[in-house]
């Protein structure tokens, strides 16, 4: 299972973001180009309709992929309190012919897309990801280079907060995520998949700050 | 890594396998100094569609198959043999499926036997049972050649320890011989230098000669 919360950005102040991250996780980001294919179970394929993603890693020299399965939200009065979204996630790697299997076994192609950004990798309390990424789709099927992709929100970026939990310690792992989130508070707001906060008011502001005294936190 | 042939158990028409000759042949790899090593296990699994609507049956492919090798711990197959596709996935692309819920185990069969190591080569005699049964469904073997990794330069080498095994074996007389068809490799992508995906295909080639035979008696019988 993983924890994961999402906020929006303006492009202008992923800059700012960035700075920001870097001082926090005192790494450096890692470049971001995934290919990302959501497939749907064929309409008599399956009791109830499944759903499986295709990630291929156009990063790598030779492309990577990955099969992910999320699956549902925890749900009870326990998991409504809390401010980050706890949800089942399998992943595993596979080899390139992924998705012919997945076509010959009965799957379709429900849609397709680009994630273009970074991400940063580290261990705060909890393994953490930070994912910042402009989200792309493409004019013509498969065409991820050129000037196929297009942004599916102009101007806007995502960023989704993720890390690995089991059912022993997921407590923690939440309140990892969320106090990380509260340092990023200035620039965006970071809530569970599917409640949309927007923009902060506050973010150009930050951004200037952050811009000007590059990146050591505010004294 | 280094290639390996898979073999099967061909009984003789009218006899069936059964586990004196999985003794006897164990016995011939030990007359031939074959120094035993230790357990090995393999677990070959059919899946199959859950339907909606069982009449549309055949829109989806009848033979899926995934395998887990000692070789590989950490990874699983999937094998469409229709469609020649091997998969090579990590072994939670298991927990995948089940969460998907779009197809089931059907029927799960182990390979397992003992490893025996005979200067650069290893062997490895197993019996076929399904899970939870001792019912024995056939033999296997598998022959590796440690110091090489390509099919093609292999060949000559495997062909004549091979004629050497089987000349051994036929002293025995027993009611039927191993038998290695190898698959076209390239027809599934696979390139000559061998891999754990390679062994894959084998075990599902070997899988659909072990279902042809039981059908053969079977047929006879009727």
């Amino acid at each position: 299972m993983e924890c994961v919360v999402q906020g929006i950005i303006e492009t202008p102040y992923v800059e700012a973001l960035e700075i920001l991250l870097q001082g926090l996780c005192g790494v450096h980001k890692q470049s971001l180009r995934v290919h990302e294919i959501c497939l749907k179970s064929g309409p008599n394929l399956g009791f109830v309709a499944s759903e499986v993603r295709l990630l291929c890693d156009l990063e790598q020299s030779e492309p990577t992929w990955t099969v992910k399965h999320v699956g549902g939200a925890m749900r009870g009065a326990g998991a409504e309190q809390i401010s980050v979204l706890v949800r089942s996630m399998v992943e595993s790697k596979a080899s390139k012919n992924v998705l012919r299997l997945f076509y010959a076994l009965g799957y379709k192609l429900d849609h397709e897309l680009l994630r273009v950004g970074f991400t940063f990798h580290f261990q705060r309390g909890a393994q953490i990801t930070v994912t910042v990424s402009s989200v792309n789709k493409m004019l013509k099927l498969h065409a991820t280079d050129g000037d196929g992709p297009v942004p599916v929100t102009p101007g806007i970026q995502l960023v989704e907060v993720t890390a690995p939990a089991t059912s022993e310690n997921y407590n923690e792992v939440v309140a990892a995520v969320s106090s990380f989130c509260e340092y990023l508070a200035p620039l965006l707001h970071l809530s569970k998949p599917g409640v949309s906060t927007g923009v902060v008011p506050t973010a150009a502001a930050a951004a200037a700050s952050l811009m000007s005294d590059g990146g050591g936190t505010t004294s | 890594m280094p290639l390996k042939w898979v073999f099967n158990w061909q009984p003789n028409a009218g006899s069936t396998v059964n586990s004196q000759i999985l003794n006897e042949v164990s016995q011939c790899v030990e007359s031939m100094n074959g120094v035993k090593e230790g357990r090995w296990k393999a677990t070959l699994t059919f899946y199959k569609p859950m339907l909606r609507d069982q009449a549309l049956a055949a829109e989806f492919p009848r033979e899926f198959i995934g395998i887990s090798l000692p070789e590989q711990p950490n990874k699983y197959y999937f094998i469409l043999r229709v469609n020649k596709i091997v998969l090579e996935a990590d072994s939670s692309i298991q927990l995948i499926m089940e969460k998907l819920q779009s197809y089931k185990s059907r029927v799960a069969l182990n390979f397992e036997g003992f490893q025996y190591q005979l200067g650069d080569f290893q062997l490895r005699v197993g019996k076929v049972v399904p899970t939870h049964s001792e019912n024995l469904r056939g033999i296997v073997m598998e022959v590796e050649y440690l110091p090489i990794s390509s099919l093609e330069k292999s060949k000559l080498i495997m062909d004549e320890f091979v004629d050497i095994w089987q000349d051994a074996v036929s002293k025995r007389s027993l009611p039927g011989h191993f038998m290695h068809i190898e698959p076209n490799f390239s027809d599934y992508g696979l390139a000559d230098h061998y891999t754990s995906q390679h062994t894959a295909v084998q075990y599902a080639h070997v899988m659909g000669q072990l279902i042809a035979t039981v059908q053969a008696v079977q047929a006879g019988r009727n």
